[in-house]
Order: structure tokens, then sequence, then C-alpha cells
């Protein structure tokens, strides 16, 4: 306790000598960035997050080789300078696969969870502001995707639609809007009673716009902090759906499906660069985005000071 | 009390209502003739083309929808799921037959996550702001970020194939003899999926615990002079779990799901696994009846948890 008054009287006076002499800077910018980009954990996790992103954006320029192409002639070769991954069971190299893959799983991820908070944000937004009847029924439609466990419904789903990759981002929308649909609108029902609602229904400007143009902006950052943790959940899912053999269809690389292979007894014992690392860059990736969504939180967060 | 659960109780019944009638629906938008999976396959066998369609005449399929429907609810209401499209088998009793193995992997894991969950999330609590708590989250956090497939086979690789400790999946083999014998196949499947649920349960239970530090009658405690493991644990966390056992009780789906994929890779015999052959094998009847009875046991389960949450904490009001 002794020790920590200490470091701030510290803290303090050396402030006090930077004001005096005039070189104390004042921050530009948000307060919530500023916040952000003190976290060393958020500024871990963004790095973890564009170095893989990057790499796999430009597959090309760190790859040579084809993640489809298939070798006979080196098959299952354990990692090497050519293949810095090894190869896989029909010769195939595994780090590009890894990078090629990696698009589209990342594809999946957020293009479900623009989707999903799409449609979640645009009806909640709505549903809490007017309220009604409307809400009702959404709350309701919300309910019943929600009482069914989130494998069970994708499982569910993909039998009745098919496997493909589309299909997937239409799966995942529509079990995650749910979540989102009742953040945003429990979000907007306590802004719906501050003052300057009221200041703007008196001057009659069309509800539309006090929803979407006036009121929605100010709900926005949880929901952002909710759409980084959905992006990092439907990833998840959709590696566990291609390791199945239920999501994205075998012959696209996806993350999911490089770590398939390890369904196979004898792969999982021996040839571990097969699956091991790309199992790696999931988590790691995975980790990113959570590092980077809980500095969103707190950045988010004014009850927190940082 | 006795109000508030039969006013509980009868909002189930319009969700029920809903989601037979949904999966009812999805059942007749799928491929595959009704007559299979409602009739036993033994009496089809034997039977000429007129003698089928007279079945599907006393079985009502040429019905118009909704008295399909409602003839199939009573059937559902009286146990009867139907067919498995692919062994012939009743529904009723495949899904019987699985559910020990997913109930005692479930639980086992629920366990696992609860001990582990409560007692970290309360040592990171109590050394808020000190390396232990730091080194807690984040590992909270890495256990999140990890898929639990990818956990499970590194765990299958470590300690099943390469240490030799575990058996490699399965359940109960054929050399067992006694119940406790197939211990050594839970262990593994249940510790990789309670591991998995712990960083969830940790960090509610620290926040919980958090919020309850700062009450007064803690300072009271404290200002008594009472050791400080003392105030912690007995009056701190008992009332900070309260909550937490609420959070455990929402995990049930999770669970349900959960055990999904993990089942998969240790070949456990559950509800999960047969689900996913189902899946595999567009054997939709079973696909929708499974569906339908986790839903059930979510809503069973949620009804319970609201009944729980009033008689634990007396400001939750009854209306």
């Amino acid at each position: 306790m002794l020790n920590r008054q200490l470091i701030l009287d510290k803290k303090m006076d050396r402030i006090r000598s930077m004001e005096e002499s005039g070189t104390f800077k004042v921050h530009k910018g948000s307060r919530g960035m500023q916040k952000m980009l003190h976290n060393k954990l958020s500024i871990a996790g963004l790095v973890i997050f564009s170095v893989i992103m990057i790499t796999s954006m430009f597959a090309p320029l760190f790859t040579s080789f084809d993640p489809l192409a298939i070798d006979l002639k080196a098959v299952l070769q354990s990692p090497s300078t050519t293949h810095w991954f090894g190869t896989d069971k029909l010769g195939r190299d595994v780090f590009s696969r890894v990078l090629y893959g990696g698009r589209i799983s990342i594809l999946v991820g957020f293009g479900s969870a623009l989707g999903a908070s799409f449609v979640g944000v645009l009806l909640g937004a709505w549903g809490g502001f007017r309220g009604g009847f409307i809400d009702k029924v959404f709350m309701r439609v919300s309910e019943i995707f929600m009482a069914f466990p989130q494998i069970i419904l994708v499982l569910l789903l993909v039998s009745i639609v098919g496997q493909s990759m589309r299909n997937l981002i239409f799966i995942f929308m529509v079990t995650g809007w749910g979540s989102i649909y009742r953040m945003t609108r429990a979000k907007m029902l306590s802004i719906r009673e501050e003052e300057y609602i009221q200041a703007l229904r008196a001057f009659g400007i069309h509800p539309l716009i006090i929803c979407y143009k006036h009121m929605l902006p100010n709900a926005l950052g949880p929901i952002m902090v909710n759409i980084t943790l959905s992006t990092a959940m439907f990833i998840l899912q959709e590696a566990a759906l291609s390791f199945l053999g239920l999501g994205v269809p075998l012959q696209i690389a996806t993350w999911g499906n490089v770590l398939n292979a390890a369904n196979d007894l004898t792969v999982l014992k021996s040839y571990w660069w097969i699956w091991l690392p790309v199992g790696v860059v999931i988590s790691l990736f995975v980790l990113g985005i959570n590092f980077i969504g809980d500095g969103l939180r707190d950045a988010a967060d004014p009850s927190q000071q940082g | 009390m006795f109000a508030y659960t039969i006013r509980r109780f009868l909002t189930l019944i319009p969700m029920i209502l809903i989601m037979t009638f949904l999966i009812f629906l999805g059942m007749d938008l799928t491929p595959g003739d009704a007559v299979s999976f409602m009739a036993s396959p033994e009496a089809m066998a034997n039977m000429s083309q007129a003698q089928l369609a007279q079945l599907r005449e006393s079985l009502g399929l040429n019905d118009p929808f909704f008295m399909r429907y409602l003839t199939w609810l009573g059937g559902v209401l009286h146990g009867d799921f139907g067919y498995s499209l692919t062994s012939g088998v009743p529904i009723k009793d495949i899904v019987l037959s699985r559910i020990p193995a997913t109930l005692e992997l479930s639980v086992a894991a629920l366990l696992i996550s609860t001990f582990l969950g409560t007692i970290l999330g309360l040592v990171s609590a109590v050394r808020k702001g000190r390396p232990v708590d730091h080194i807690l989250t984040i590992t909270g956090m890495i256990g999140v970020s990890i898929p639990e497939f990818f956990l499970g086979l590194v765990a299958l690789l470590l300690f099943a194939i390469n240490l030799n400790w575990f058996p490699i999946g399965g359940r109960l083999r054929p050399e067992y003899t006694v119940y406790w014998d197939h211990m050594k196949n839970l262990i593994l499947p249940a510790l990789v999926l309670g591991v998995t649920m712990t960083a969830g349960v940790m960090r509610y239970t620290r926040s919980s615990m958090l919020d309850t530090i700062n009450k007064d009658y803690i300072k009271t405690a404290r200002s008594k002079g009472l050791p400080e493991w003392r105030i912690n644990l007995v009056h701190g966390f008992r009332v900070a779990l309260t909550p937490v056992v609420v959070l455990i009780g929402f995990r049930l789906p999770i669970l349900i799901g959960g055990s999904v994929v993990i089942e998969q890779i240790f070949q456990w015999p559950g509800v999960g696994n047969e689900f996913l052959g189902a899946v595999r094998s567009q054997n939709y009847p079973l696909v929708m009846m499974i569906a339908l009875f986790s839903v059930f046991a979510v809503l069973i389960a949620s009804f319970i948890i609201d009944l729980l949450t009033a008689a634990l904490d007396p400001r939750v009001q009854l209306d």
C-alpha cells in the first residue's frame, strides 16, 4: 500500500514538473483510443491479429505453393526449408494451406459477425426505440433461436440447407443475430429515456432519423465489443464444423479443413506438423481478437479509468 | 412462490408448442417419406403398394398439414418419437440409450469446471491487481481462445497415445466388469470439456466476488478483527456464489452442445455422437428429434433455474 502511494506521488511530481517546464503533451484523439493503446494486452492482440491477417491476405507473397496442388512425390514430408510446415497425405504444402485457409476462415468469421450484427443492430435499434408489438415478436423469435444449444442448431441447419461457404455464413447469421439484438435493444431502451431524445421528438424530427442517426451512435460502444467477440466465436465454430467435416466443403482450404486431417489416428500420432501448427494459428488469432475485444470493452467503459 | 411456479410453468407451454411446430415443419420440408419413420420397418417389409397406401391413409399422412402436426404432437406427448431412417430402431430407444453417457460426461465436466472456476476466481479476486490475478486472467483468455477440439486432440496425443495413461476413446469396453472400470475412459474427455468451460466460471466468480468484497458488511467484519481468510471465505465467498450457481445452470445448454465435438474426438457414445452421425447420414427424423429433445432439456433447465433464483434470492420479485 505504502509502496503504491510512493509510486503515485512520484508520478504526480513528474507530471507537475513537466507541466511547469512546458513539455507536458496534451493527448490528442479520443480518450477511448488512448486507453486502448495503453493496454499492453490489446496491443499484443493487435500485433498477433495483424500479422496473421496480413500473411493470409498477401498469401502469394509468402509462399509459392498452391494450397490445392497435389504432389504425390512429396507426401507426408516433415517440416523443412522448402515446406515450412511439411506436407500432408496428398503432398500439399501445409504452410500455404494455412495461409490460404486463413483467408476463408477469417472471411467466414468476419462476414458472419458483420451480417449478424447488421441484422441484430438494425432490428434491435428499432425494437428498443419503438417497443410494442414488433419488439415483442422479435424478442420471441430471438428467444426461440437461443433456446437451442448453439452447435445443435447450427448442425440442424447444416443438415437442412446443405454444406457450402455461403450457407455457413447464412447459418451463423441466423444463429448469431439474437444476442446482438438483445444487447442493442437494452442499450436503446436506456438511451430512450434521455432528455435530448425528448427534445428531438418535440422538434418533430422523424422517428427513423432519431433512432438511427441520433441514438444508435451512442449505443455502438458495447456493440462493437460484441462484434469482435462474435467474430472470434464464429471462427472457432467454423473450425469445429469443418473439423467434423460438416462446415466448408473439404476441397476448399480453411483452417478447420486443414485440421480435419487429425481425425485420422495415424496422422494424429505420427504427423504432428499437419495439424498442430494450424491449431496454434487458430488459437493465436482468436486470442488476438479476444485481447482486442477486451481492450475495447475497457475503453468503452467510462467507469474504468486507465 | 406456488403461484409463481405455476405461472412460470404456463409460459413454457407456448414455447414448447412453437418449438414442436418448427421441428415438425422442418421434418415436413426435408426430403424423405414420412411413412418410413412413422411405421416400424418390420411391418413395412411385408406390405404391398395397396397396403402402404392404406397405411398412409390410416396414419393420417394425407391430411392437411395442421392436422398432421396435431397427430404427430399427440404421438410425441405419448412418447412415440417415430423410427430412425437408417436403422429402423425407435428414436426413443436410441435417445434413451445414449442419455446416460452424455449425462455422465456433462456432470463430470460441470463439476470440474465449477470446482476449478470458483476457486481460481476466488484467488484472482482476493489477489486483485497482483501477478497471480494477471496470470489467471491471461490464462483464462487463452483458455477461451483454444478450440476445444484442438485441446482434445493435444490431450489425446499427450496423455493417451504418448504417455499411455488413459485409453484412446470409447466408454464401456467388453473387458469391464464393474461400473467404476470405465472411470479411466471418462477422465480425459471430462477434463478437456471441464477445462474449456472453466474460464467463464472463473471470470464470473471473480467479478461477483469483487462486488461482494466491496460491500459494507465485509468492512464491518474486517474492523471486527476477523482473520482475512475467514472474511474472504465465510463472509464473502458464500454470498458471491449465489449468482455463480445461476451461471452454472445457464451453462447446461452449452454443455449439451459442447459435448458434441468432444464426444466425437473421444468416441464417447453419447447423444452428441448420435446426433453427428444422424446429420452425416441425413437421417432427418433423428436429427430433428434430438434437436427437439435438447430444446426440451434447455427449457426445463431454465425453468428450474428461474425457480432456484427466486428461492435463493429474496430480492427477486415474483411477477
